[in-house]
């Protein structure tokens, strides 16, 4: 079997083993990149050469005898807007085309710490805020199960390298749904971390209440290997949690057996395609048969999540993007008459039309006279929506809900109107809303061949758990749920 | 709603071209018509999550970055400044 085709954790027994080096793992990947990243587009920048000096390093040290982390060695993509020291981070955005930071985000530091191989920086909506991955300045990823179609978003490029073996594993960010949606088009499996179990140090801000840095791979384990690395208390982020994790990969449990199933009826309404509906409910059958419980169960605030989505997210957003001046780094305009005039010139030449709609939106709600109206309604509904979900929780174990209402789109199809483009995140929006975790999981296929996920929601810090009903899920389909797409 | 667009650019330090203006308003009004809908709620706030509190760390002097790699970045500098024009005459 072709390298680029195994598991990360496949590929991590093989390097310990010493049957494959990093050196070919890394090749393999890079290989293949040669061959499909024309048509994927996965990819703003790649750091070949710096990757295979890396595989070399690790391999030195596995032939010393030295005992690594199980991601040593392992070829993994990093989203865009993480930042990544000496290694150009454009967020998608002509604002910061050509921004080197000279840091590293602390994901990145605890990455390279397990010695893994950076293959190089994925595409995405442009400052993560998209639904499709059109947004990008720089290109268009194609979803690479049928390139005629979207990726997702925004970490587009993130999914689609996994589906397309353009990296084992890669790392992606989580506002609304940016992990889950383009994992769930993609045909992969994306963890949206709990709020606070994840530093936010080095990702660039949208929404900074919201915003979680999670893995996308192509199994549990994977997930579960990569998470177990990046999760934990920093100083330099005063919103992470202060506890201990488990190694999630390591207890992996495949049982169900006595566990209670949500499912809320609002995530299955008029606005879900039929076939989805049906991909998910089966999955659900097939825990059932192996031992849970199902239980219907209500989340009467879902219709005005998205509501109070937008408004919360765009509030922040349009405080954490004025750092974008044009003063200190990145993209200034050419011509000015003043200082005010290099602002506003910077930022409309830098911004693209997304993000400034999305500025604009975010200082509307904000401004004197409707932020009674706007931004305190959507903070009050956000508890709201809390409270409901703390409620669902004290008589089930987890929820299962569909990733998206739909499977991908084609390209183009929505790009003309943003509040189409909004409703794909209508079933993803109220777990960031809530701080809490899920995890998307190929389901099946509707007509067309394309992928469908499934969305498992759990309460504040029950990673563990959410892991393994994926893990288990995954078992009962036969140990593998995700397709390499052929191309 | 009607929104006046130019001064939610100008808020937002933005210029819109005149031939975008319209799109830019329509967008926004029915950007606007969407999250409007939403219910009024007994007001009792708390930002506060019991259950996971937040713990500031020691303030300790440490390293932070060289002066020289920040300004790396900066579009124009001098004699280790960040060149921006005149903002006082």
């Amino acid at each position: 079997m072709e390298l680029y085709r195994l598991t990360a954790s496949e590929l991590s027994e093989k390097i310990k083993n010493k049957e494959c080096s990093s050196v070919e793992a890394t090749q393999a990947i890079f290989d293949r990149i040669e061959k499909t990243e024309d048509k994927v587009n996965a990819y703003i920048s790649l750091s070949k050469e710096s990757a295979l000096k890396k595989a070399q390093e690790i391999d030195e040290k596995i032939a010393s005898g030295e005992t690594l982390s199980d991601l040593a060695g392992i070829p993994v993509g990093i989203k865009d807007n993480i930042v990544t020291k000496d290694m150009l981070t454009t967020c998608a955005s002509k604002m910061l085309y050509n921004f080197v930071p000279p840091y590293n985000a602390t994901v990145m530091d605890k990455l390279e710490k397990c010695g893994i191989v950076v293959v190089g920086k994925l595409n995405m909506d442009e400052f993560a805020m998209g639904s499709s991955t059109e947004n990008s300045y720089y290109k268009k990823t194609k979803n690479p199960n049928d390139l005629t179609r979207v990726p997702g978003g925004s970490s587009g490029g993130s999914a689609a390298a996994v589906s397309a073996g353009e990296a084992f594993l890669t790392l992606g960010s989580d506002t609304g749904g940016s992990i889950r949606q383009p994992a769930s088009y993609c045909g992969v499996i994306g963890l949206k971390p709990t709020y606070g179990s994840v530093s936010r140090y080095g990702l660039v801000a949208f929404a900074s209440s919201l915003d979680q840095i999670g893995p996308i791979g192509r199994s549990v384990k994977d997930v579960a290997m990569l998470y177990s690395e990046i999760c934990g208390r920093d100083d330099k982020d005063a919103t992470t949690a202060v506890r201990e994790y488990p190694n999630f990969a390591k207890n992996l449990n495949g049982s169900v057996k006595g566990m209670t199933i949500g499912i809320p009826k609002e995530y299955f309404g008029d606005g879900v395609d039929a076939k989805v509906k049906e991909s998910v409910m089966d999955a659900v059958k097939v825990l059932e048969n192996a031992g849970a419980t199902v239980k219907h169960i209500s989340l009467p605030s879902t219709d005005y999540a998205l509501s109070a989505y937008y408004i919360i997210s765009s509030a922040e957003a349009s405080s954490n993007l004025a750092r974008f001046d044009g003063v200190k780094y990145g993209y200034r305009a050419e011509n000015y008459e003043s200082l005010t005039d290099m602002y506003e010139r910077t930022r409309s030449e830098g911004f693209g039309d997304e993000v400034k709609r999305r500025i604009m939106l975010g200082t509307f709600v904000l401004s004197s006279g409707y932020y009674d109206a706007y931004y305190k309604r959507a903070k009050l509904l956000q508890q709201q929506i809390s409270a409901e979900f703390a409620q669902a929780f004290s008589e089930c174990d987890l929820i299962i809900t569909p990733t998206a209402p739909t499977s991908a789109f084609k390209l183009g199809e929505n790009i003309d109107d943003p509040l189409k483009m909004y409703a794909s995140d209508i079933c993803t929006v109220t777990v960031n809303i809530a701080g809490l975790p899920a995890v998307s999981v190929p389901c099946g296929n509707d007509d067309n061949g394309m992928p469908i996920g499934m969305q498992m929601i759990g309460p504040k810090f029950s990673e563990q758990k959410l892991l393994d009903t994926a893990f288990s899920y995954e078992q009962l389909m036969g140990g593998s749920i995700v397709k390499i797409a052929e191309l | 709603m009607q929104i006046d667009i130019k001064h939610i650019a100008k808020l937002s330090r933005l210029k819109i071209e005149d031939e975008k203006l319209n799109k830019f308003e329509t967008e926004m009004q029915n950007i606007i018509g969407m999250v409007e809908k939403l219910p009024s709620l007994e007001d009792k706030l708390s930002g506060v999550d019991v259950n996971n509190t937040m713990e500031l760390r020691e303030d300790v002097v440490q390293p932070s970055l060289k002066r020289d790699e920040i300004l790396k970045n900066a579009p124009q500098t001098q004699a280790g400044c960040v060149v921006v024009p005149k903002t006082v005459e």
